[in-house]
């Protein structure tokens, strides 16, 4: 289970507070969605989660499974299960793709007391992996995200979430950028993760992507706090309306 | 003025070791008249300092504190089992090789079987056997009028290989040329080659200089290698100076490319206290190219200077430069880059780029490009940049459960990837990049 405490959360090294006590749980075996204006913090609250530096945590906690990650560092988080993928995947010039994901598929598997992957086992589970988000082999000869597109990219993300196994998938904005099909070949991917074990956490701005990826919760994001959590009819509340009633701003 | 300048310490054992040992070294009358007149020279120019313009980076009076014996002739046992050791990943590579240790020449360690197209011999012979006309012609170098480390060289240099690849000949494997370092005693080994190939040509030469395990750990290399590309040949030339992390290395490539020749030229260097690599190549014949590229890694105080001199001295020739280096702790790295556009060399195409990853605040990258273009019709072009690891990279890289180190360790190796992705031979840029890893991992520990 996710628990989210409380969570304030400021930038390091400016005086700008991004989160402002968000308290949110996902049980495991279930799938919540969080919707939110722009700037509202929820890529910060992702990047929180996974340990990236720069943000500050000023109150509040998060625990995965019973235990505080705060204190972890992001590759230790990620062999607890974390994973995060992101909202703009990087590119890493001069590192093929495979190898890539073979150190992290390897390193991840080490710590977690498993066997290292053979070479054939594991080109084997890639091109599996890989077939089935309809991602072409060749392009992970490439370097990682070099020259892909902007669709290419989030689907290269999920193949990674797939090789890792993790328990707690937080997506941020996976759908953006994706055509018709892709966004159904990608939520496919997620679903078929779908397990008793495994929380999900789903970023989003389109009630679309909610119709493949179907969630127990909608959160509503604003102003660093969890305003609002209802079913799945509350993306398409938020679609009528907008976020007029969640923002202090707004009328 | 020169006169006014006292001696350092180095530059007096020079002078006197010269003089202790000149009858020792190999070499007819006018092998031995050429050495003098070149101590001679180095005599009055004494070590380049930091007020010598090309020199400014890199102060050999102050860096090179002391001079070793040099190494005149040598009796190290050294089996084919140390060797393959302290080659690593160029052990297993299939060459053809001539091996040298402290500089002199090893027929048990060599391959002595004959190579269709390719002569080889080891220059101590010749400058004893030859004629005065062709030993004096071996002492020759197209190399800068008035260069120390190009002086000493003639001074001091016992052996190397001397090299002819025949027009028209392919080379099916490699030429490996080992320089290694072994024994107890630290010296200063001075070698020099001398490669031509034919018209028509295609080979690859590799220069590792290695230092034995067991082997005294300060030792000096001074290798120059004296290089003529035929019409239309194909020359990739690539050396390795992998040091003990007190070894000194002064380095000189003096290359000359026929018409319609390519060179590419791969320098990787690590483990070097201190390090200068100096390229000099000038174009003979219109439709040259001319590919240097090089990785250097540089931890502890450690300094590696690359200074290039490219002359464009006939039209419609094309060069392409790029360094990279990696430099942590204090290690200290120097790129200086000169481009040379002669009035007539129109068309000439050059591009040049260094680049330095600063795995430390206190490590430092000096660069200093230099264009100097006398034709109009032209396409020149420089850049240097420098640079930390990329924190957002190595938090996505983490991210995916990859640890810290590994992480850097990647990071870095994708940085230097570019350069040694030059290197076209698939098991040379293997050896190379396992040397690097091997490097990277040491940094761990
Ligand atoms: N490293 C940073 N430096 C400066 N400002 C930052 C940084 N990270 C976040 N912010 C600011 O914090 C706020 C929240 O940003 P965040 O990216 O979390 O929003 P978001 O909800 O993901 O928005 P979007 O829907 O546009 O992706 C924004 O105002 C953003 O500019
Ligand atoms: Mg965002």
């Amino acid at each position: 289970m996710l628990e989210i405490k409380n969570l304030h959360v400021k930038l390091a090294d400016e005086d700008k507070q991004i989160l402002k006590g968000l308290t949110l749980t996902v049980p495991k075996g279930e799938v919540h969605a969080i919707m939110g204006p722009n700037g509202s913090g929820k890529s910060t609250l992702s990047y929180v989660i996974a340990g990236r530096d720069g943000y500050e945590v000023t109150e509040g906690d998060i625990l995965w499974n019973g235990e505080s990650i705060l204190e972890m560092a992001p590759d230790e988080r990620a062999a607890k299960g974390v994973f995060l993928a992101f909202q703009y995947p990087m590119e890493i010039p001069g590192v093929a793709g495979l190898t890539f994901l073979r150190t992290a598929v390897n390193a991840v598997r080490k710590k977690r007391g498993q066997d290292e992957m053979t070479t054939p086992g594991f080109m084997k589970y890639v091109k599996e992996q890989a077939a089935k988000l309809n991602i072409d082999f060749e392009m992970l000869k490439r370097p990682v995200n070099v020259g892909f597109s902007g669709g290419e990219k989030k689907r290269s993300e999920i193949l990674q979430m797939a090789m890792l196994e993790p328990t707690l998938c937080v997506l941020d904005e996976t759908d953006s950028g994706l055509d018709i099909d892709a966004l159904k070949i990608v939520s496919d991917g997620v679903n078929a993760l779908r397990s008793p074990d495994r929380a999900t956490l789903v970023i989003t701005h389109y009630q679309r992507l909610l119709n493949h990826i179907v969630p127990d919760k909608v959160h509503v994001l604003a102003d660093g706090r969890i305003q609002k959590t209802g079913g799945k009819e509350l993306a398409l509340e938020l679609e009528k309306s907008g976020y007029a009633g969640y923002t202090g701003k707004a009328a | 003025m020169n006169v006014a300048i006292p001696k350092t310490k180095a530059e007096q054992s020079l002078s006197e070791a010269f003089e202790a040992n000149a009858a020792k070294l190999p070499g007819s009358a006018a092998v031995q008249a050429a050495r003098a007149t070149a101590i001679g020279a180095f005599n009055k120019l004494g070590l380049p300092h930091r007020r010598v313009e090309e020199w400014k980076y890199t102060d050999l009076r102050v860096n090179l504190k002391d001079a070793l014996p040099p190494a005149v002739s040598d009796a190290a046992l050294v089996t084919a089992a140390d060797l393959a050791g302290a080659l690593g990943g160029l052990a297993g590579l299939d060459a053809t090789r001539i091996v040298f240790v402290n500089g002199s020449f090893r027929a048990e360690l060599s391959d002595g079987a004959a190579i269709r197209g390719l002569e080889v011999q080891p220059l101590s012979r010749a400058l004893t056997a030859a004629q005065d006309k062709v030993a004096e012609g071996l002492m020759r170098t197209s190399g800068p009028e008035g260069d120390a480390t190009i002086a000493l060289n003639t001074a001091f240099m016992t052996d190397g290989a001397i090299v002819r690849v025949a027009d028209g000949a392919t080379l099916a494997k490699p030429l490996l040329m080992v320089f290694a370092t072994a024994g107890a005693a630290a010296q200063l080994t001075s070698v020099r080659n001398i490669i031509a190939t034919g018209d028509g040509s295609a080979a690859t030469v590799i220069e590792a200089h290695v230092v034995l395990d067991g082997a005294a750990a300060s030792g000096q290399t001074n290798a120059l290698t004296e290089l003529t590309v035929g019409q239309s040949a194909t020359l990739a030339h690539v050396k390795i100076a992998a040091g003990s992390g007190k070894s000194v290395h002064l380095a000189n490539w003096n290359v000359s490319l026929g018409r319609d020749a390519t060179y590419r030229g791969f320098q990787y260097t690590s483990g070097q206290a201190l390090a200068r690599n100096q390229i000099n190549a000038v174009y003979a014949g219109v439709g040259g190219k001319l590919d240097l590229s090089g990785a250097y890694l540089v931890r502890g105080t450690e300094h590696v200077d690359t200074t290039l001199v490219i002359d464009h001295a006939v039209p419609q020739c094309e060069s392409r430069e790029l360094f990279k280096g990696v430099l942590d702790d204090r290690g200290r790295g120097v790129f200086q880059g000169k481009i040379i556009v002669r009035p007539d060399a129109q068309k000439t195409d050059g591009k040049q780029m260094a680049q330095a990853l600063m795995l430390s605040p206190d490590a430092e990258f000096d660069s200093k490009p230099e264009l100097e273009i006398y034709a109009d019709d032209v396409v020149c072009g420089h850049g240097t940049t420098s640079a930390e690891l990329d924190a957002d990279l190595l938090f996505y890289c983490m991210s995916r459960g990859i640890p810290e180190n590994e992480a850097r360790a990647l990071l870095i190796e994708s940085f230097i990837g570019e350069a040694l992705d030059k290197v076209e031979h698939d098991g040379l840029r293997e050896a190379l990049s396992r040397s690097a890893n091997a490097w990277l991992s040491a940094a761990k520990g």
